[in-house]
């Protein structure tokens, strides 16, 4: 396609292009049709929900912003703000693990990189409900790791770590460790050797050449990888009821409460759509923080 | 069919099932209608019939159930309340949302001439959930009790007084599970205090939230019960149902079961057939069938929660491991039991408090 020089469509070419660009915009048309059904219409009914007043199981539509003055006071707002404390911690710890491990990776040649590699994303093809349930086994009193801290006199007597924090942070970083890996590493590998090499020369020491070239150069990556994990933790109902006991209340288990257990959809809706403005907060802070990449890059 | 899977245990047919949930979810996707002529299309908890009986039932009537699944009475309620219920033809709440569902118009007034109801045990009939059982039918039934090891707990439970005051010991605190259900958590100080769980008023439930905010330090955990926590002691003392409990003690016999007073639940899980339902008369046949005595007693032995049959207890077969405790153990008054009704004013409540002692838990 590249190839073919821009000339009228009434030549063959030209028609050819005219019809791929027919195939290309179908292509685009479908995904975007999805997203228009599965996202956009649904949420449309979210945010005129959350301006209406709930009866049990029913919505009558009004506008009224008491839905979103309850989701922002007392325990809710409390709720809101532990939500947001989680997912950041969750999403920083989860890039402390992820970047040196995609450094190591990418610094790997041939064979052995796509191996580990490999190895990093296949439990990401597994259930995600296994991969944390594992964890419940892993972590159990008398189980895998009580054992190993036991005989290598780490840690005496039993485990009690399951049904705590500490759970449910190993549980988040481990469940969301391949999607943060893998944006890293291949800003990683595209970094080219030569600035390396450059700023070597230039007499910078591994670590100043690391710090002002590497890092810096990797922030697209760091972004995706914070947005691929920050965003479903603000969400995530699943690792804390699994592994921490479902102590503490996220909002995500706060809106499911909502929906199912009082049948209060327009409170829940409301909840819902502070979740997503947190999310679109979290969104144009990182387009921020990697603004003028392209300048870098090229 | 029935062979193979007689061979296999619950847990490798649960392992098995794996898989459902993507079955489940393509299945959604499909109109219902296109499911529904000729067929049965059952709403249920998630592995709630034996697949010997589903065969046997298919044998009969030449139609396989197609059965969907839901884990929580609020998702069967939020279901059948939308558009996403159309075509599902039994379903099967539990006796706190009969209400709520028959007030919303979800389900069918059932025609009693098509029902036999002369072999269900009548104690379980017209309840206050449902007078007249106008839209129910009882499928098994379980109790709110207390599983816990002696040993550690330092003496007997006799009422959640005692449950609470267990709790709260050193050796106690910190190994202590509590439910996710609000009506439960709150239903013991409320009786405590002599309140009546489905009369008490909004303060009256929120004046238990100090005593179990104070109580949520010692709680490890809220989530499902799990034998094998109190069989290694990382749980020592556990709200549970009598069939969860019996699980707990097939694996560590010293473990004890009470149902305390002064007062604990007894919930029925009850077929219905819902209001848009489009093969009624293949429910009445399915039902029929399921309510005959000698599946009772099968569904009971595969469950572990008893179906509602008169005299069902002496009818299960002599190598049912502590019987007795499917029916809730010796000495349960069931006089003292009551039922959890959904009332629209106060379930908020009832959240909220829980939703404040699930939180001090965390804190």
């Amino acid at each position: 396609m590249a190839k073919i020089s821009p000339t009228s469509t009434a030549s063959p070419a030209g028609r050819h292009r005219a019809a791929g660009r027919a195939l290309d915009h179908l292509f685009a048309a479908l995904p975007a049709l999805w997203l228009l059904g599965v996202f956009i219409i649904p949420l449309g009914f979210t945010v005129v929900f959350s301006f209406g007043r709930s009866s049990f199981g029913g919505i009558k539509l009004d506008f009224t912003l008491d839905n979103y003055a309850q989701a922002l006071s007392g325990f809710y707002l409390d709720s809101f703000l532990r939500t947001i404390q989680f997912a950041l911690s969750g999403c920083i710890l989860c890039l402390l693990v992820a970047y040196p491990a995609a450094l190591f990776i990418a610094r790997q040649q041939g064979a052995r990189r796509t191996a580990l590699l490999v190895l990093v994303l296949v439990p990401y093809f597994t259930s995600f409900l296994i991969r944390v349930m594992s964890w419940q086994i892993l972590l159990a009193r008398g189980g895998p790791i009580e054992w190993l801290l036991n005989v290598t006199h780490l840690m005496p007597g039993p485990l009690d770590v399951l049904d705590t924090q500490t759970a449910v942070f190993i549980g988040l970083v481990y469940a969301y460790l391949p999607i943060a890996v893998v944006p890293i590493y291949i800003v990683l590998i595209r970094i080219p050797a030569g600035l390396i090499e450059a700023s070597r020369d230039l007499g910078a020491s591994a670590w100043q050449s690391f710090w002002h070239v590497t890092l810096p150069m990797s922030r697209p990556g760091l972004a995706t990888a914070a947005l691929l994990t920050g965003v479903p933790m603000l969400g995530e109902l699943v690792i804390p009821a699994l592994l921490g006991g479902d102590k503490g209340v996220l909002m995500g288990m706060a809106i499911s409460q909502q929906y199912l257990a009082t049948q209060k959809y327009a409170l829940g809706s409301a909840m819902a759509v502070l979740v997503l403005l947190a999310v679109a907060v979290m969104v144009a802070v990182l387009v921020r923080l990697t603004r003028g990449f392209e300048e870098v890059s090229a | 069919m029935s062979k193979a899977f007689g061979s296999l245990s619950r847990r490798s047919l649960l392992t098995m099932m794996g898989a459902a949930p993507a079955a489940v979810a393509i299945s959604q996707l499909l109109p219902a209608k296109a499911l529904a002529a000729g067929a049965l299309n059952i709403y249920s908890w998630p592995d709630y019939f034996s697949n010997d009986d589903l065969a046997a039932y298919a044998k009969k009537s030449g139609v396989t159930p197609n059965i969907a699944t839901y884990n929580d009475n609020g998702a069967l309620f939020s279901k059948l309340n939308s558009p996403a219920g159309a075509g599902f033809d039994i379903v099967i709440p539990s006796s706190g949302w009969i209400k709520q569902l028959a007030d919303k118009n979800l389900l069918l007034e059932l025609d009693h001439a098509k029902i036999d109801f002369s072999a269900l045990d009548q104690s379980l009939l017209n309840r206050d959930y449902d007078p007249g059982n106008k839209y129910s039918i009882p499928k098994d039934w379980g109790l709110l009790g207390v599983v816990y090891d002696p040993d550690a707990v330092g003496g007997e439970i006799k009422t959640w007084q005692d449950f609470f005051d267990a709790g709260a010991k050193p050796n106690v605190s910190g190994k202590v599970r509590l439910t996710k259900d609000a009506g439960e958590t709150v239903g013991p100080a409320l009786w405590i205090a002599g309140k009546d769980w489905n009369t008490a008023s909004a303060d009256d439930i929120r004046g238990t939230k100090d005593f179990l905010k104070g109580f949520a330090r010692h709680v490890k955990t809220f989530s499902g019960f799990d034998p094998a926590a109190m069989a290694n002691g990382s749980i020592v003392l556990a709200q549970a149902n009598q069939a969860a409990a019996r699980g707990a003690i097939q694996q560590n016999p010293k473990l004890k079961w009470v149902v305390p007073g002064p007062h604990s639940e007894i919930w029925v899980d009850s077929y219905s057939i819902a209001a848009q339902a489009e093969n009624v008369d293949q429910a009445y046949d399915f039902l029929n069938f399921f309510l005959s005595p000698d599946i009772q007693v099968k569904e009971t032995e595969y469950l572990g929660y008893p179906a509602a049959i008169a005299g069902l207890q002496g009818k299960l077969s002599a190598d049912t491991k502590n019987a007795d405790l499917i029916f809730g153990g010796p000495g349960v008054d069931f006089s003292t039991l009551t039922s959890f009704i959904v009332n629209p004013d106060t379930i908020d409540v009832y959240q909220e408090v829980q939703n404040e002692v699930q939180a001090a838990a965390g804190a």
